[in-house]
């Protein structure tokens, strides 16, 4: 097992002790504390990926969008393996442009339906896609809506109101001590990831990780008074989703976040419990620029995986590819 | 409950589901600026100033016509302001003032300044100012209830869903859950305040001040109705009590109570109601009293003073600083906030156009149309502008266009909205993150929805920084509304090159004029751009964008 689950044991761990908790929760840190030491001591926290058999870090699937989404995911033991019967999901994909499938500036509705679909599979008690888009909201969601439109009226929405958001404090953040998360994202157990594979301006990639300022109500505070890139990994301590799915059907390679630019037909889905390893891995993959990019070139992905948020050496990964 | 008082609630329901409905997108089975163009001061004074009839504003003819008929019909059974003033007249207690038949007598004359007011705005008009900013019933109605009491209503109705909430949201009511709204804000909200609340504050004074005294609108239907075939009749039996005078909201009955003023009258059968003897009746071609009493002419003298005065504040407002020449020659005074909406005549044209309605602001998704003061000069004021810090030109809207009750603003397709240029963005690189502080921002890229920011590398500077390409920017303003730099934005948009129209089509005019106008998320794009501009690295060998060593 990699250090993650425990530098967020220790996370946690730094949080509590700064702030009153109530017996429920002394109760959970406790069986939580347990479960690690138990571990620790069944050789399970080693440092080498000792999960179950054959369940690689990463999955990465070749095809259509919805199957390829499906595979990826199953390689890494299917839904079930994230979702829990019961359990409420909030899966955030990119939705913020008002373009088309071919403008890969969103990420492609098919992928976002393929997941919904499987987390109602393994028994999801509500699922939401949700973001918070730039652009006028219903344009946005509207390809996203008509692609769930087979589930249910409600799962997809654009929530830019303040009344939808709570501020949380970020333990351990250099920079960014506190934000107002979407409250669904805070009172839900699962969040997946689901962005679409594109260049940025300004962090060289859009992912996983610079996706979950969609999950916040004010991010431009992210672009001037603190670092950029420190932010963004700072966020991600307290919004690391549980499966991150990168939509590479269409890559953005130039002119991202909000092209036009050139968009490459990649055909493939990227799927991984490790944020930082799925962007990695989507990083050094496809052309950025007609360029080959490794992920360490990518500032806030080189400091998450400094400051233990994930690991981009996915070299030392294991890794399993699947046509489909 | 009389036909009247129904027709009337009726009206002012319409009035207000229509004012709700204007709004992006626009769906609406009667026009919802037509209220609007019923009145019929805003068809003189338009047609007065810009000499032509305009199509759209017919209705009020219509009005006129019906009027010959029915008397001022209008102003009892349809006008949202006077049965506003109703209400007003209502809850504000008079002081019992309509006992003193001193006071009221005293008062008679001033049945004359709304003529007057009149003359003064046609001649205004005429003269190259319009006026009519606080005199059009119309516009003021809409004005007040879309640009002051619609805001605080959305504002609590935001409120209460915030309060249910945490119930809607425990019980999974979806629908409520995530609904919310959003909060016009508007400016110059003190004006319509000060002007709306002294019209109903007259009630102090006397019920319906406003209509008798002031309405330069009454004051066309009073024209028209000098003697309506349906009109008020007394028959024998009257046994003079005065009851009937005393309560006429119209002030409209002589001395003798048999007489009636009928060009005051509006035909709401107050009278009628009240008269302990039953003898007044409103038939067709109905007995006249015996002298048409008091029926009113302005005086001669009067009127030409307030021709004089018309004229003469056409006169000042050409020699105000901010009246434009409608060329582009050195010494026009443009005003770099002054960004008319999208498909607003050309300057001149438009301010005598528009009657300050401030409908476009209120049917606004983006709420960036905005009442201006002084920015366009004396002629003006409250006209709409837009004002991109509080909200960008949404790309597929036209929204003001198609509520525009006088074509200020031309009703455009999308394509034309697209090409309907409002000004150009630049940069002010001693406030951008990325010129003068090394920041990776560039929210001004991402947002734009016509790829007219691109990103270079510049010798010195460690991130790429912005450039605006002003043969591709529309001025919608997103790029000021995300800037994230605090207080003034770091890229702005000022109404250069504007494409103002009063005729003709804006596509052509942006195609001759070299712009390249391409909305990048594919909703609208310009007939023949089939192509995808691909900006591939001209990478010197340096990194992509955003990335590091």
């Amino acid at each position: 097992m990699d250090n993650r689950i425990l530098a967020r044991f220790l996370l946690d761990l730094e949080s509590f002790m700064k702030r009153p908790f109530s017996r429920r929760e002394y109760l959970l840190f406790q069986s939580k504390a347990g479960l690690l030491l138990a571990a620790g001591a069944s050789g399970f926290l080693l440092p080498s990926p000792l999960k179950a058999l054959d369940v690689p870090d990463i999955g990465i699937a070749v095809g259509g969008p919805g199957p390829a989404t499906r595979a990826a995911v199953d390689l890494l033991g299917g839904m079930k393996a994230f979702v829990k019967q019961g359990q409420s999901v909030v899966i955030k994909p990119n939705m913020s442009f008002t373009g088309g499938v071919d403008d890969a500036t969103n990420t492609n509705p098919e992928v976002v339906r393929e997941l919904v679909a499987m987390c109602n599979e393994a028994g999801a008690s509500r699922v939401r896609v949700l973001d918070n888009p730039l652009r006028p909201s219903e344009l946005c969601i509207e390809s996203f809506r008509e692609a769930c439109s087979l589930f249910d009226d409600d799962v997809v929405h654009a929530l830019t109101n303040k009344a939808f958001f709570r501020e949380v404090s970020i333990p351990g953040a250099e920079t960014l001590k506190k934000t107002e998360i979407m409250r669904d994202v805070l009172e839900s157990d699962v969040l997946i990831a689901a962005p679409v594979a594109k260049s940025h301006g300004s962090t060289g990639v859009s992912l996983s990780m610079k996706g979950m300022m969609g999950l916040i109500l004010n991010r431009t505070v992210m672009h001037w008074r603190y670092d950029l890139h420190t932010a963004i990994v700072d966020l991600c301590r307290v919004l690391q989703p549980r499966l991150v799915v990168i939509d590479g059907t269409r890559v953005l390679s130039s002119g991202g976040p909000g092209g036009p630019g050139t968009v490459l037909k990649e055909n493939t889905v990227i799927a991984s419990r490790d944020m930082v390893a799925a962007d990695a891995q989507a990083v050094s993959m496809f052309t950025w620029y007609g360029q080959k990019m490794e992920p360490r070139q990518v500032k806030h992905i080189r400091i998450a995986h400094e400051r233990g948020l994930g690991r981009m050496d996915i070299e030392h990964l294991t890794r399993k590819k699947i046509q489909v | 409950m009389t036909v009247l008082k129904i027709a009337r609630i009726i009206s002012l329901l319409l009035f207000f589901i229509l004012l709700f409905y204007a709004t992006f997108p626009l769906v609406s089975l009667i026009p919802v600026d037509i209220f609007l163009r019923l009145d019929p001061l805003i068809f003189a004074v338009t047609l007065s100033g810009s000499r032509t009839v305009i199509p759209l504003l017919l209705p009020a003819v219509i009005i006129l016509l019906l009027t010959l008929v029915l008397g001022r019909f209008f102003c009892s059974a349809i006008c949202p302001l006077g049965t506003t003033i109703d209400i007003a007249d209502r809850m504000i207690p008079q002081g019992n003032p309509e006992h003193d038949p001193g006071k009221k007598r005293a008062r008679t004359h001033l049945v004359r300044v709304k003529y007057l007011l009149l003359i003064f705005l046609l001649a205004a008009a005429a003269s190259g100012i319009s006026l009519i900013l606080v005199f059009s019933p119309m516009a003021l109605a809409t004005r007040l209830y879309g640009t002051l009491i619609m805001p605080v209503f959305f504002l609590v109705a935001g409120g209460a869903l915030d309060l249910i909430r945490p119930l809607t949201w425990e019980f999974d009511i979806t629908t409520l859950a995530y609904a919310s709204i959003d909060v016009p804000r508007f400016a110059l909200t003190w004006v319509t305040v000060l002007v709306t609340g002294a019209i109903l504050g007259c009630a102090l004074i006397a019920p319906r001040f406003w209509c008798r005294y002031l309405c330069p609108a009454g004051a066309i239907f009073a024209v028209f109705s000098r003697r309506p075939l349906i009109r008020r009749t007394v028959s024998e039996g009257c046994t003079r009590c005065g009851l009937c005078q005393e309560l006429c909201p119209m002030d409209a009955i002589g001395e003798d109570p048999r007489d009636t003023v009928y060009s005051e009258c509006s035909g709401c059968r107050v009278c009628a109601g009240v008269c302990p003897e039953r003898v007044i009746s409103f038939p067709l071609r109905g007995r006249t009293g015996k002298k048409a009493a008091q029926e009113f002419s302005a005086g001669r003298r009067g009127l030409l003073a307030a021709a004089g005065a018309g004229i003469s504040a056409g006169l000042i407002a050409r020699t105000d600083l901010g009246y434009r020449t409608g060329t582009d020659e050195p010494g026009e005074v443009h005003h770099p906030a002054l960004i008319r909406p999208p498909g607003a005549i050309p300057e001149n044209e438009f301010l005598l156009r528009c009657v300050r309605c401030g409908i476009c602001m209120k049917a606004c998704p983006t709420n960036t149309l905005q009442p201006t003061w002084f920015e366009a000069g004396l002629a003006g004021m409250m006209s709409p502008v837009i004002r991109p810090r509080r909200g960008p030109c949404e790309p597929p809207c036209a929204v003001c266009g198609h509520v525009c009750p006088t074509g200020a603003i031309r009703t455009l397709n999308p394509e034309e909205k697209i090409c309907a240029k409002v000004g150009t963005a630049y940069i002010l690189r001693h406030k951008c993150l990325a010129w003068e502080f090394d920041q990776p921002c560039l929210i001004c890229e991402e947002v734009c929805p016509y790829g007219a920011i691109e990103l270079r590398t510049v010798d010195g500077i460690p991130v790429t920084v912005p450039f605006v390409d002003e043969k591709k920017c529309t001025g919608c303003g997103y790029c000021e509304y995300y800037c994230p730099v605090q207080a003034g934005s770091a890229v702005v948009v000022e109404p250069m090159d504007e494409i103002r129209l009063s005729l003709g089509s804006y596509c052509e005019t942006a195609r001759e004029r070299g712009f390249i106008f391409d909305e990048k998320d594919g909703l609208v794009r310009l007939p023949e751009d089939g192509h995808r501009d691909t900006k591939i690295p001209e990478s010197d060998g340096g990194l992509p964008p955003g990335f590091t060593e």
